[in-house]
């Protein structure tokens, strides 16, 4: 069984994030199972309810939230670095927090990166 | 125990690129995407070429390059972002230059 | 503040993480971020290897002192490895020398490598994660 487990660096605002974003939807679509995407550092960005991009630009947070509906893909934040970017949260139910992501700890990276096949940092 | 570097850096701009060059095996591969298309203009590049001669897979992400306007040279691969997808189950472990 | 779900280990990979540190340590977070997930990995027993190279290799120089810039210095907790069983600190010997820096670390148990070395060790992990 091909699993994998990416983890993501970058912020919705950085372009490198499409090219991310482009891999695990290409993963996902040639059947990989994607056993979860974590974002750490400047990546829990995406989470930020209050994040407003111009439309005519790249939608990195509306399409981590269309993959994570299609392909019920988990997508994890690191507490603390959440914390430290003024995102988070000591409740599950924060309303600064998108909700297609779950609030974790660097113990689900753990969790990830002993389960899968390939771990892929973007 | 073949590795899978992806190069998302210019050689112009880091040291990622030489640093993923000074680990490189035979049995690797090599995909630019990225910023890391500019180096296929970049020294490195022509001396990697040279070293290599054929034995480790050179790819670039062949919208990443037209994108930037960057020709794709006869030694290297181009691919799509799927056929990365491919080559990270191909390879024992990938490692990004980023 | 970690929530982590607490499940069997026993599925462990045999060659583990490599870290692999890129940067400087006191103008960025990389380095703090890479020990944390470093330290985590050691508390859940799961083996996790230390790769330092290129500006890398600043973290490990021994007589820094980040106090005299009010950052906290994170790299005072490297000397903890050896309680989270981090036994695997790898350096690359062409970084130090390129840099003109003498194999004067400010902990034990350093392992200088030369590129191939420090290449082949690297492969001996099944992921790699780089800051």
């Amino acid at each position: 069984m091909k699993t994998l487990a990416v983890v993501i660096t970058t912020p919705p605002y950085s372009h490198l994030t499409i090219t991310a974003l482009t891999y695990v939807e290409a993963a996902l679509v040639a059947g990989i199972n994607v056993i979860g995407v974590f974002f750490y550092q400047d990546g829990v960005m995406h989470a930020n309810e209050d994040i407003s991009i111009a439309s005519d630009e790249y939608q990195a947070i509306a399409h981590w939230q269309r993959l994570q509906q299609q392909y019920q893909l988990p997508l994890h934040i690191c507490i603390t670095a959440a914390e430290k970017r003024g995102i988070a949260c000591d409740a599950i139910d924060n309303d600064k927090i998108n909700n297609a992501f779950t609030v974790s700890g660097l113990g689900e990276l753990v969790e990830l990166t002993t389960k899968a096949s390939r771990l892929v940092q973007f | 125990m073949s590795t899978l570097h992806l190069v998302r850096q210019s050689a112009f701009a880091s040291n990622d690129f030489a640093q993923c060059l000074s680990v490189l095996d035979h049995q690797d591969s090599v995909v630019l995407m990225d910023d890391g298309c500019y180096n296929l203009k970049h020294p490195l590049m022509d001396s990697l070429i040279k070293r290599v001669d054929g034995s480790v897979n050179i790819n670039v992400v062949v919208s990443h390059a037209q994108a930037r306007a960057i020709e794709i040279i006869t030694a290297v691969k181009a691919i799509e972002i799927g056929d990365v997808v491919e080559l990270t189950f191909t390879h024992k472990k990938v490692i990004t230059w980023q | 503040m970690i929530s982590i779900e607490q499940q069997s280990s026993s599925s462990a990979q045999a060659n583990g993480l490599a870290i692999i540190n890129s940067k400087a340590p006191f103008s960025s977070t990389h380095g703090k971020d890479a020990l944390d997930i470093a330290l985590i990995f050691g508390s859940f027993e799961q083996k996790v290897s230390l790769f330092f190279q290129g500006d890398g290799v600043y973290q490990l120089i021994a007589d820094q002192d980040g106090s005299l810039l009010a950052i906290k210095d994170y790299l005072k907790t490297f000397s903890a490895f050896e309680f989270y069983d981090i036994e695997d600190i790898y350096v690359c010997q062409q970084s130090l020398s390129n840099r003109q820096l003498d194999e004067n670390f400010h902990i034990d148990e350093v392992k200088v490598l030369s590129s191939i070395e420090f290449s082949a060790a690297l492969n001996r992990h099944q992921h790699v994660l780089r800051f």
